[in-house]
């Protein structure tokens, strides 16, 4: 047998381990400045700490800017979390029915969600703004997570119409011949089909509302509830920047969206492949 | 357990196009009915409209008497097992069979009774804790199966159950399948393309094509006196010869001339066939199984030569196939029964019967060999030929 190892594959798998750590230098360019003194900051910027400096995370956690860390935390995770959980339960049955009730209402319903994900936001902003004032819900959790809902509503319906259109009608109508009905039907067989792109759904929503900074510092600015990125971005002074402590504030940022993503990138990576496994 | 009645039912598409038509079926309590036919023939549409799954355009289906039309699926009492199984993948195979009974509100120890006494019938007990997609395709077979049993329900519903499986497991399965429907007696209607299953499994088979209902019957009725020239070339394997013959008479006797060959038949075919009457001096097509072509010919067969074009030894029994100078028949129901065997049988057969030649199959003992190139002698079985009309295709009796 012809040995498959050739020198064409070392090169290859060279050029893919550079590549690899070229992806992986902006994370060590945070964790190492995350641990390292203010001087060594700017004297050697790209070396290893020569010591572990683990007090700037308990520095930065205690930090008052902008209420807080632990308080950013929380106002991150409620947020989050809210507009997450409502994104799934409504753009779930939202592109179930667009996908299962072929017709012009559902065809109309479907372009209006892709527009909608061609809308920049940052166009609609100032509209929001003055709607939410009046509204009472700026710098409330209740008015972010509806912003939210309502931005990330048409990608969420986007992503999970096509997968259902993927699924195979047998399971609905196995399920409607055993005799259940619509909501047992949809709650203990079709729901469960979904769990793949539920995964997607909810990385990449909850990456974009988590990391958000804009909408936060306008709808929050001020109101003691800001998200972590404002509580980060306090960190920057005018005059004095203790960068070490950002990059240690941005570590502890990250750590719950890491979890996640290695709990749910399976799920993830399924549903953006497609289909279900029988 | 019910009978099941269909009166007139139809299916007609928003766009005109009409899947069933006029289809009227009695099935008896406790009957294996089996619905055959080649794709698109509506075999799979009329089951649905029994199912509930499907709504029905025209007419009545009725279950032990009362008419089901505008009831729920879930409400009909009725168990499906769909082709691909549709087995729940994130439910375990306990939770699948009981899936149903969860529906209806079954408490939870009698679910777990009702679940576990399903699972042993079937032999599966081992398997109820596991997940659909670590089981092989014959096991699924069987959960799909234990979950239409679990309910009790009225009338199970088969949509070619068994077309996933490979050929042996298929085989293994159909006993299986044949063996709990008759233990349990529940009527059932089996859909199939599969003329071998339709003839193995149903108690009552029912031809279908283009949504007509072509012949309806048991099995050896199907077989031995099929009702027109579809339900003739598609039940059987191989199926039936056809060639074109001319009818005559000479004195009392009817004569058959094909090509340069003649075959007299005897009187008591006119006796017990009288329509062929119409044909006399005309031409009629005639249908020979290859088990009614024999080789030697027996004592009391008329004789038909024919050149051995290739035999096919297939252990108990050999086919062989030769070629007779005779007039083709190349009806579109033939092509289309032959199409359902395989995509370039309908090509076989022209090659075979092209101009005045006609390709004939006959199946004959394995130890004789004939040459290819050779000329040979078939028994022909006259008592146990078809005759069809020409224009209509229908059977001459």
């Amino acid at each position: 047998m012809r040995d498959r190892y050739s020198r064409k594959t070392l090169i290859w798998e060279v050029l893919l381990l550079l590549l690899a750590i070229a992806f992986c230098l902006p994370l060590y360019l945070l964790v190492s400045i995350s641990l390292k003194p203010p001087q060594e900051l700017f004297t050697s910027p790209l070396t290893f700490p020569t010591d572990l400096h683990f007090e700037n995370f308990s520095r930065a956690w205690q930090a008052r800017n902008s209420g807080g860390m632990a308080s950013a935390m929380i106002s991150s995770v409620i947020i989050t979390v809210g507009s997450v959980a409502t994104l799934i339960v409504i753009g779930s049955l939202s592109a179930y029915a667009i996908a299962r009730r072929p017709g012009k209402l559902s065809a109309t319903l479907y372009t209006l969600f892709v527009i909608g994900i061609i809308v920049p936001f940052q166009l609609t902003v100032l509209p929001l703004f003055v709607l939410f004032r009046s509204l009472g819900l700026i710098g409330t959790y209740l008015g972010m997570i509806i912003l939210w809902v309502g931005i990330l509503t048409p990608l969420t319906v986007f992503l999970y119409t096509g997968f259902v259109r993927t699924i195979p009608r047998d399971y609905e109508e196995a399920a409607r011949m055993d005799g259940a009905g619509l909501v047992r039907t949809y709650v203990q067989v079709v729901f469960p089909l979904l769990r793949p792109i539920t995964g997607t759904v909810a990385i990449l929503t909850g990456l974009f509302i988590w990391n958000d900074f804009f909408a936060s510092l306008i709808f929050l600015g001020g109101s003691g509830r800001e998200t972590l990125p404002v509580a980060i971005y306090s960190f920057v002074g005018e005059y004095l920047t203790q960068w070490n402590l950002v990059f240690a504030a941005v570590v502890i940022a990250l750590a719950p969206l890491l979890v996640f993503f290695l709990i749910a990138q399976k799920q993830m990576i399924r549903g953006f492949s497609g289909g279900i496994r029988g | 357990m019910a009978s099941i009645h269909l009166k007139n039912v139809g299916k007609r598409y928003p766009d005109g196009n009409r899947a069933v038509i006029d289809l009227n079926l009695d099935i008896a309590d406790g009957d294996f009915m089996v619905l055959v036919g080649p794709s698109g023939c509506g075999k799979t549409t009329a089951l649905r409209m029994v199912a509930g799954l499907e709504e029905i355009s025209e007419g009545e289906i009725h279950l032990g008497g009362e008419l089901i039309n505008d009831v729920e699926p879930g409400k009909r009492d009725i168990a499906m097992v769909f082709q691909n199984y549709a087995l729940y993948p994130h439910m375990s195979v306990f939770e699948n069979i009981a899936f149903p009974l969860l529906s209806q509100g079954v408490p939870r120890a009698e679910r777990r009774d009702r679940v576990e006494r399903t699972a042993a019938v079937l032999g599966i007990s081992d398997m109820l804790d596991r997940k659909p997609r670590t089981l092989s395709g014959g096991q699924r077979q069987r959960v799909a199966m234990g979950r239409a049993i679990v309910r009790e329900p009225q009338a199970f519903l088969m949509d070619e159950p068994l077309s996933n499986l490979d050929a042996k497991l298929r085989v293994q399965m159909r006993s299986e399948i044949s063996r709990i429907q008759a233990e349990l007696g529940i009527t059932t209607i089996y859909v199939t393309h599969d003329q071998v299953e339709a003839m193995t499994m149903g108690t009552r088979i029912a031809v279908m094509r283009k949504g007509v209902l072509q012949q309806e019957g048991s099995p050896e009725v199907i077989y031995g006196q099929p009702a027109n020239l579809f339900v003739a070339a598609f039940i059987g394997s191989p199926g039936m010869n056809f060639v074109t013959a001319e009818l005559s008479r000479r004195g009392d006797d009817l004569v058959l001339g094909i090509g340069p060959q003649e075959l007299v038949l005897p009187p008591k075919t006119l006796a017990q066939r009288p329509a062929l009457l119409e044909h006399e001096s005309g031409s009629i097509v005639i249908g020979i199984r290859p088990e009614h072509l024999s080789l030697p010919p027996t004592d009391n067969s008329a004789k038909l030569k024919a050149t051995v074009e290739r035999s096919e030894m297939l252990g108990a029994e050999r086919l062989l196939h030769v070629s007779i100078s005779a007039k083709p028949v190349s009806a579109d129901e033939i092509m289309e029964a032959a199409e359902e065997v395989s995509a370039a049988a309908p090509a076989m057969l022209q090659d075979g019967s092209k101009g005045d030649e006609v390709a004939l199959i006959a199946r004959i003992d394995p130890s004789i060999v004939p040459q290819p190139g050779s000329t040979v002698e078939l028994g022909v079985g006259l008592d146990r030929l078809h005759f069809f009309d020409l224009e209509s295709g229908r059977a001459v009796l």
